[in-house]
């Protein structure tokens, strides 16, 4: 094989880009290998038609994946041109491009000698090889034969003519003469790869291969370029594990170095890794130039500690655009090479892979440890979250984290521990390398461009992200020390155009954003300076200033503005070369004003400048107006006390700062002036104490510069007119005043009002009105809602004195009532009540609003104070509630005051308790008048017994023989009953003694006593004891005891017990009479009362049985049977007896 | 790693004769010490009360060496805080080792050893930290500063040495240099020999 012919090598040495150059000066300069990898595609903007072809041998770097193969003819097939035609071909060429080259014999030496891949290949490519051979062998002398294709018609139609895609424009082409189609269609081409070098990057974990093919054995062949199929297997643990199978498609071209870079295939750090051996491949391909050094990487989740990877390659020729079908067959594999990552762990019994990582956010990244005691027990953790991973060998076990996060930028451990150790790695997980952001360059001067772009935010220091600015025309490249800007140094040849590109990488992405401009488009001059304000009057300033000049014949546009109170007034552009001026006039007199200046480039706009700026004050001048004068006066005997008001100039009259103000007063009624008064710009009244009213006075506003036109206004004693005030509604935009025109002269009208009437001391406020006005709106923001307001409508006179025409009242916004009346009740009747609030102040001026008419009742009329209520119902509860009411609404509501109606007949009810009360007093009165006489008929001391409701009551039953006893009959000292009024007989025969020897004697009624007690002692008796008539007998022992209870005959007692009421009646009173006497004890306790004795009563004795009287002031005695014991209850069964208590 | 301070050119015979001149226990055994007449010149004089300072200094190391410790475990992150005995353990080869009940002279030689021992470890700690850490501002500071006391000790140990016993050279070894290693490492190592730093130098500030 020998090298390309004098020619070649001549453009090989001559024609060196000038990137390449470059790039060979930085490396020997040191410069990283990083950038030098910085390469850029060669230009193809020259195609080529000429029938020759073309062979360069430029050095440019190319992304063969990317690269369109341009075949310019239909027809045209892959050359192969063997290296000895190329070389006679370049030694023709080397005397002229019209030289006619002489075809040389193919050389078959190559042919005779095939390569083993060929042998063995050659029993199923013969039968095509022999006849392609042989028309090549024919057509080739015809082809060189002729050294100018147009002359040969038609036929250039079978040469191919091959622009070499990575030709730049500036190289030198050698051409030589393309074969005919029928040459090149021979046998299967079968290329192996050779020299297959791995490495290993286990930061990045990217398997990098490196091969080269050889076509020595092509010697019968002569092609431009053929494009190539690379198969790669990689397998995993053992190389039957296949993990990846990858084509990598290539278009190889002969005769031409070519160094080979994958930018988006291979990784970036490890194109750096590999510049080193690129570079050393690259002087080997300078000489051996049919060779070429093909690389490919790989990237692997799975660090390759952590398990053995195989690799293997194999290739085949692909043919493009092919019209005659050839059979294209892979070649023979490599072997595997192994990747054996675990020959480095060293003698550690636990060890974690990676050992650091670098990752992208979002992306998912794969840990291992590799521990040789297997089988204990390991756990393993991130950011102290324990992990779970997946065994792959006895050996390893792998951990994948997904879609990792950032958390932090000095990296998160992820560590497995064992009982006594702990193994780790740091991972470090970074945002995602963003593309450079408002990228642009400027000039301020045509000798620095400043580039700026925003570089937006990273966060991890470990991941640095480099800028490099690099400038395509001028191939400067500029590593930035500064992340968002630098300044590039204009070149001084006159370049105009800049092709900046701005790279952004990282190591693990990189970005780049490009700019074209011209540089007299990028102007942004710098802030005009000396910039000067001169007055020229009051109204008029003039502004200068000066620019940085920027080049030699650089204008600018320069825009001035102006300010006052902030807000632009004026805004004018100025075209300016060295400087500018510009005059404001109709500026205000007195006034701050602030200008400013900036400045950009005329011809290409791009950007202003900075502004300049300085403030200024216009020239004051006289006030231009009369100030504004109204007046007060208060008429006093024998003074007038006049106050004079203005108002001060706006600052548009007053063109300067008032300082004073003069009063100059004239009398009208005397021939003499009073001195004037000069005022201090500070006050706004004067108050003057005067003999007399009728004054002329004439006030002027004074400042640094003159004085003002003078106001003047007259005063007179005269008193006001009366007139009747009037009410006026506000609205939103004030107060609405309106007046009657006034006939005659009348220079104007002033309106006078107070905005705050309940202060004494309170200025008047005025307004001065036109001739022709008679509608005014007043409006302040002193106006608060609720607060009347007075107004008074003035004419001025043509001698300028004011008189009242009108007043009027009314609020600027009305309020309900905030207090409602004091409410009495009055006349309260049942069928009416009166309501009263006479003191109410209706028609007040401290309301918040006309009052007008009251609730449910209207009471239009605010003087009535009353109101009654009618037609009510008695004895009923009503609930009233009394609110005055504005145009607004009505005031508080408040709780009802509750009203009950009195009863319709509670007066006769009253009449008559009055008369009851009366009669029982009269009664009471009576009574106690005739206390002897109502003691006497009605409770006497000593009772009637022939009175007695019992005896009466037993009389009117049905025993008419029952008589009463006349204690007139009676012996005073003892009393005998006798039951059977016709056999009774009494006998009292002495005393106690005297009746229990009268025992035997007893009479009938003895038989009652019980027949074994008759022995015992005397006959029973019942004793009356009457103190009135023997107080001996009461005393006896005869009297006190009694043995046993009466007995009544049942024959008598049938009569005493008729009326069972009262046999009840007696038989509980003597049971409970028996309860009282002690054990023991029968007797009877008889009560008794003699009645005193009367005469009529005698005759009663025996025909009226005795009748017992119920009266309180008898006294019991004992009625003691003599002798007798009371029988046993057995023994009266059938003789039933009952006591009568007395 | 060894590192010889100073080359010792004598003739022969004389460091015989210097033995037997200063024959005392223990003469025989390999002293890491120069001669009397060897260059031994300090450029200023060592301050009057420099045992004093040296140990002043020593406490000051003690006081602040279990603040460092935890500021440096705490600022590497999990697992480092809560496996200080897997992580942090004072398992430091090559430590230099020191004798508490050696003579003052054995003393201040050992404490030589171990004071540019760690040293030197420290420098690498905090080379390491300013790029693992980098805004661990506060275990940067104190790294420097501790480095800054371990210099001046440094030099007032080699005055002592200097002016009392005329000991001009001592051999030092270093630990082993970090910058290879990975980050994981990096940190177990500088928690490592800040563990045996704290352990360490607390015994020496007791033995002075």
């Amino acid at each position: 094989m020998t090298p390309a012919g004098p020619r070649i090598a001549r453009c090989v040495a001559l024609r060196v880009p000038s990137s390449w150059s470059r790039q060979k000066q930085r490396r020997a300069r040191g410069a990283t290998p990083r950038a030098a990898s910085f390469r850029f595609p060669c230009s193809h903007s020259r195609p080529l038609s000429l029938p020759f072809l073309q062979v360069s041998a430029c050095r440019c770097v190319r992304r063969p994946h990317l690269q369109q193969n341009r075949i310019p003819s239909r027809n045209s097939r892959p050359w192969a041109l063997a290296p000895q035609l190329i070389h006679s071909l370049a030694r023709a060429t080397s005397a002229g491009p019209h030289r006619r080259l002489r075809p040389r014999p193919l050389p078959t030496k190559d042919s005779a000698q095939p390569s083993a891949t060929t042998q063995r290949e050659q029993p199923r490519r013969r039968a095509p090889r022999r006849p392609e051979r042989a028309a090549a062998s024919r057509l080739l002398p015809m082809l060189f034969g002729r050294a100018d294709p147009a002359r040969r018609g038609g036929e250039s139609d079978h040469f191919a003519t091959f622009p070499s895609p990575g030709v730049p424009e500036h190289c030198s082409p050698t051409w030589a003469r393309p074969l005919p189609l029928s040459l090149v269609l021979s046998e299967p081409l079968i290329l192996n790869p050779e020299s297959l070098n791995i490495c290993v990057d286990n930061i990045y974990q990217r398997l990098c291969l490196q091969w080269s093919v050889r076509v020595h054995n092509l010697t019968h062949y002569q092609l431009n370029q053929l494009k190539m199929v690379f198969q790669i297997q990689i397998s995993r643990i053992n190389t039957s594990n296949i993990i990846w199978v990858e084509n990598y498609t290539s278009a190889v071209k002969w005769n031409q170095v070519l160094h080979w870079s994958w930018a988006s295939v291979l990784p970036y750090k490890c194109a750096t890794q590999f510049a080193g051996i690129r570079s050393r491949a690259e002087e080997k391909d300078a000489t051996i130039k049919w060779n070429q050094v093909l690389q490919w990487s790989w990237a692997s989740e799975l660090p390759f500690q952590c398990a053995a990877h195989f690799v293997r390659i194999r290739s085949r020729v692909e043919e493009e655009d092919a019209t005659i079908p050839r059979q294209m067959s892979w070649s023979e594999w490599s072997s595997w090479e192994k990747v054996d990552g675990q020959n480095s762990l060293g003698n550690d019994s636990l060890v974690v892979f990676p050992k650091e990582r670098i990752v992208e956010e979002g992306s998912s990244v794969t840990f291992c440890y590799i521990s040789r005691h297997y089988r204990e027990n390991i756990s393993c953790y991130l950011e102290g979250t324990r992990v779970h991973g997946e065994q792959f060998d006895p050996d390893v076990t792998v951990f994948t984290l997904n879609n990792v996060s950032f958390i932090r930028n000095t990296g998160t451990n992820f560590y497995c521990e064992r009982d006594k150790k702990i193994a780790g790695s740091v991972l470090y997980v970074t945002e995602v390398l963003e593309e450079p952001k408002d990228f642009s360059c400027e000039t301020q001067d045509f000798k620095t461009l400043n580039c700026t772009w925003d570089s937006g935010i990273h966060t991890n220091f470990l991941n640095i992200t480099n800028y490099t600015l690099f400038e395509s025309i001028s191939r400067n490249k500029i590593l930035c020390e500064h992340k968002n800007w630098y300044n590039w140094q204009v070149t001084q040849d006159s370049q105009e155009m800049y092709n900046f590109t701005l790279l952004a990488d990282n190591f693990l992405r990189q970005r780049s954003v490009n700019i074209v401009f011209n540089l007299a488009h990028r102007v942004h001059p710098k802030s005009p300076f000396d910039l000067f304000v001169k007055n020229n009057s009051a109204t008029k300033t003039t502004v200068t200033w000066k620019v940085h000049p920027i080049g030699n014949y650089s204008t600018l546009l320069c825009e001035v503005e102006l300010y006052n109170k902030g807000e632009v007034i004026h805004r004018h552009n100025v075209s300016v070369t060295v400087s500018g001026n510009y005059l404001f006039h109709d500026l205000d007199t007195d006034t701050e004003y602030m200008v400013r200046v900036h400045c950009a480039d005329a011809n290409h706009f791009w950007k202003w400048s900075k502004w300049i700026s300085q403030n200024f004050t216009t020239l004051a001048a006289a006030p231009s107006e009369a100030p504004d004068v109204w007046r007060s006066v208060k008429s006093k005997p024998g003074q007038c006390e006049v106050t004079l008001f203005w108002k001060p100039l706006s600052k548009l009259h007053a063109n300067g700062k008032i300082l004073f103000y003069n009063i100059i007063i004239e009398t009208l009624d005397k021939a003499y002036d009073l001195p004037p008064l000069s005022i201090p710009a500070s006050a706004s009244n004067k108050t003057l104490t005067l003999d007399l009213c009728a004054y002329r006075f004439y006030i002027t506003a004074n400042n640094s510069v003159g004085r003002s036109p003078a106001a003047v206004i007259v005063t007179s004693g005269d008193p006001e007119n009366n007139v009747e005030e009037e009410r006026v509604n506000g609205t939103e935009n004030g107060i609405s005043l309106s007046w009657k025109p006034q006939p005659g002269d009348v220079l104007g009208y002033v309106v006078e009002w107070y905005e705050c009437p309940w202060h004494l001391d309170c200025d008047p406020q005025w307004k001065n009105l036109g001739p022709n006005t008679t509608h005014t709106v007043v409006s302040s923001d002193a106006f608060t809602p609720g607060v009347r307001y007075n107004f008074k409508i003035y004419g001025i006179a043509a001698n300028k004195s004011a008189y009242l025409l009108e007043k009027k009242t009314g609020y600027s916004q009305e309020l309900a009532p905030s207090n409602n009346p004091e409410v009495f009740v009055n006349d309260l009747t049942p069928y009416s009540f009166t309501l009263d609030w006479q003191n109410y102040p209706a028609n007040s001026s401290s309301q918040p609003g006309f009052i007008k008419v009251c609730c449910k009742y209207k009471i239009n009329n605010l003087e009535q104070k009353t109101f009654t209520v009618k037609y009510l119902q008695p004895e009923s509860s009503y609930q009233f509630l009394v609110t005055p009411y504005t145009s607004v609404g009505e005031g508080p509501d408040v709780l009802f005051t509750e009203v009950t109606t009195p009863d319709e007949y509670s007066h006769i009810l009253l009449i008559y308790i009055f008369l009851m009360i009366f009669g029982v007093v009269v009664i009471i009165i009576i009574c106690s008048l005739k206390i002897q006489w109502m003691k006497e008929k009605c409770y006497p001391d000593i009772p009637d017994p022939n009175k007695s409701s019992v005896l009466s009551l037993i009389k009117s039953k049905e025993n008419p023989h029952l008589t009463i006893m006349n204690v007139n009959d009676c012996i005073p000292d003892a009393i005998e009953v006798i039951n059977k009024p016709e056999e009774s007989k009494i006998q009292f025969l002495g005393m106690k003694k005297s009746l229990t020897e009268t025992g035997p004697s007893t009479p009938a009624y003895l038989y009652l006593l019980p027949a074994e007690n008759n022995s015992s002692g005397p006959g029973p008796c019942i004793c009356f004891e009457n103190f009135t008539y023997n107080q001996a007998a009461s005393n006896s022992s005869s009297c006190n005891h009694f043995s046993g209870s009466p007995r009544v005959p049942p024959n008598q007692l049938e009569l005493l017990t008729a009326p069972e009421h009262l046999l009840k009646a007696l038989e509980k009173n003597y049971m409970n009479s028996l309860g009282e006497i002690p054990a023991g004890e029968t007797n009877l306790n008889y009560v008794s009362q003699l009645a005193s004795l009367i005469s009529g009563d005698k005759d009663n004795l025996t025909t009226n049985p005795p009748v017992p009287a119920l009266c309180s002031e008898y006294k019991t005695q004992m009625a003691i049977p003599l002798g007798l014991v009371p029988p046993p209850q057995t023994e009266t069964n059938n003789t039933p007896s009952i006591s009568l208590p007395y | 790693m060894k590192v010889l301070a100073a080359e010792l050119c004598l003739p022969p015979g004389v460091v015989p004769l210097l033995l037997v001149l200063h024959w005392k226990h223990g003469a025989g055994s390999p002293l890491p010490i120069a001669p009397l007449n060897a260059t031994c010149a300090t450029r200023h004089p060592c301050h009057s009360n420099l045992m004093n300072q040296i140990r002043n200094q020593l406490a000051q190391l003690n006081g602040s060496a279990n603040a460092l410790y935890i500021l440096y475990y705490t600022a590497q992150g999990e697992p480092f805080p809560n496996n200080l005995d897997k992580l942090c353990g004072p398992n430091v080869t090559d430590f230099p080792p020191f004798h508490a009940n050696g003579t003052e002279k054995d003393r201040l030689v050992e404490l030589y050893r171990v004071i540019a021992y760690l040293g030197a470890s420290l420098g690498n700690i905090t080379r390491d930290q300013k790029v693992l850490n980098p805004n661990a501002l506060g275990l940067h500071s104190k790294l420097n500063a501790t480095a800054d006391v371990m210099r001046g000790l440094l030099s007032n140990v080699l005055c002592r040495l200097c002016s009392k016993y005329h000991v001009g050279h001592v051999d030092v070894a270093y630990g082993p240099d970090t910058s290879g290693k990975d980050v994981f490492q990096k940190k177990k190592l500088g928690c490592q020999l800040l563990g045996k730093y704290k352990q360490v130098i607390a015994v020496v500030a007791q033995a002075f």
